[in-house]
């Protein structure tokens, strides 16, 4: 349902992407590991456009767009059937909680405050803030405002869940509470990219592993041919210096 | 040496003065804020052209002092007011522009260049990553200006704006050079009558003094009830 072809992009004279190619399965839950630096963060922004790669095409179900010439129809239909949530969380820091799940449902979606209220009403419960609804991001913990960040992003009912290390910037005691709800998601059968350096919970909820070195994929397969058999290198060393942290 | 007899009606001849000059200042706070929200967007958005425009006339407008610029749109005003009416055809005598039109011009151009400043710092303050968000879920750039970034950008950009109302309450004391009677100019032509120049200025202190404690206070108010809420 999604592919991704021959994406480049540099920032300045560092190469980040240089030449992935990933296409995704609708109910895939793909986990996208590998060291700092390589372009994973970079390749889930670009789905969205939030950065501009300089080549490359993607093709979203019928939507398909060439990067050397961005379409605005194209990029805004992507944007509406994928979500987004982010290592910084990102949550509108003007909103309250359930404000933040209902702005895009009201303002994009054109939904009804009432419906938009039900909807987010059903999220925050599925997340586990229906006791927090009107606090202000400033009153929250790391945990907590991740969580709000998956209930905006499920509220739009995407096709696709993008998860840009969603752990990396949380206390370690708050990891678990988002993984838990990370995992009730994926396990939904939403088809999901989940870019992370828990390498325990990738191979627990993903049933397809993409390495990503230098720029490009450097390994793909299942979860056992990934981390039991590493076929690559670079990847049994990277794999064998992240176990040894963990 | 310092008579405080004359106090009490030094005191009422001044204020008369407070309610013009409260009223002018306010004006040209308004003015030079939208004047300067406009800079601050054209250089926030890197617009080409206009962004070195916009710097050019921030040197400027900075570096001159005020006193000057005022002198400028005293003489260079009415004509300019009145070729510009009469490219469109209206008959305007220039010269009746009324001084204190003159002195909000002159004190809105000069206001307006740090008014692009304050804008912009509070602009540059609003993290990008929820631009991101707001964009990934669909939001437009207008959408997103409206809903998240300018309610954040208003609560950071108080404070910096308070200072300004403060110091054109101040700058208006230039007008005098042009015959706009504000606040200092009042406890002038007060002490100049009766030669009680101490106990008139004394009077013109406390009353800058209350107007910026209402000023500062107020704006603190104001900002911790927003910040609660961001």
């Amino acid at each position: 349902m999604l592919e991704l072809k021959d994406l480049r992009l540099s920032y300045g004279n560092t190469q980040v992407l240089n030449g992935v190619d990933l296409s995704v399965k609708r109910g895939d839950v793909v986990s996208i590991i590998g060291p700092s630096g390589t372009g994973k963060t970079t390749l889930l922004k670009c789905i969205n456009y939030l950065v501009k790669p300089a080549s490359g095409t993607i093709a979203f179900d019928k939507v398909k767009m060439d990067y050397q010439r961005p379409d605005k129809t194209a990029v805004q239909a992507i944007r509406l059937r994928t979500a987004m949530v982010f290592q910084q969380f990102n949550v509108f820091k003007n909103m309250t909680v359930i404000q933040n799940v209902m702005d895009p449902l009201v303002v994009v979606q054109r939904k009804s405050r009432d419906e938009a209220r039900a909807i987010a009403l059903k999220e925050l419960n599925r997340v586990g803030l229906s006791d927090k609804l009107d606090s202000y991001p400033s009153q929250l913990s790391g945990g907590q405002l991740q969580r709000t960040g998956i209930a905006r992003a499920l509220a739009i009912k995407p096709d696709v869940m993008l998860f840009d290390e969603p752990t990396s910037s949380l206390d370690p005691e708050l990891v678990g509470e988002v993984l838990r709800v990370i995992k009730d998601v994926t396990s939904s059968g939403i088809t999901s990219l989940l870019v992370t350096h828990e390498m325990q919970f990738a191979k627990n909820i993903s049933n397809r592993i993409v390495f990503m070195d230098r720029g490009v994929v450097a390994a793909d397969g299942s979860p056992a041919e990934i981390f039991d058999a590493p076929s690559n290198p670079r990847l049994a060393q990277f794999l064998n210096s992240e176990l040894a942290i963990q | 040496m310092f008579d405080s007899e004359v106090l009490l009606p030094d005191l009422w001849d001044i204020l008369g003065a407070v309610p013009m000059t409260l009223l002018m200042a306010l004006a040209i706070f308004v003015f030079s804020t939208i004047v300067g929200s406009l800079f601050a967007m054209v250089e926030y958005r890197r617009i080409t052209v206009l962004r070195e425009l916009v710097v050019a006339y921030k040197v400027a407008f900075k570096g001159v002092p005020m006193v000057i610029v005022i002198f400028l749109a005293y003489y260079g005003l009415p004509p300019a007011l009145q070729f510009l009416a009469a490219l469109v055809g209206i008959e305007f005598n220039g010269h009746l522009t009324p001084n204190w039109v003159t002195l909000i011009v002159a004190l809105t151009a000069c206001v307006a260049a740090f008014q692009a400043e304050v804008v912009k710092g509070a602009l540059n303050s609003f993290d990008t990553g929820q631009a991101d968000a707001a964009y990934s879920l669909g939001y437009k750039r207008s959408q997103l200006f409206r809903r998240v970034m300018l309610p954040q950008v208003i609560v950071a950009a108080i404070p910096d704006l308070a200072n300004s109302f403060m110091v054109i309450m101040k700058a208006l004391s230039l007008g005098f050079a042009i015959e706009v009677v504000d606040i200092f100019a009042q406890s002038q032509l007060t002490a100049a009558l009766n030669f009680y120049y101490l106990e008139a200025f004394l009077i013109a202190v406390v009353i800058y003094m209350v107007i910026a404690y209402i000023v500062t206070h107020g704006a603190d108010r104001v900002e911790a009830a927003l910040r609660a809420r961001t």
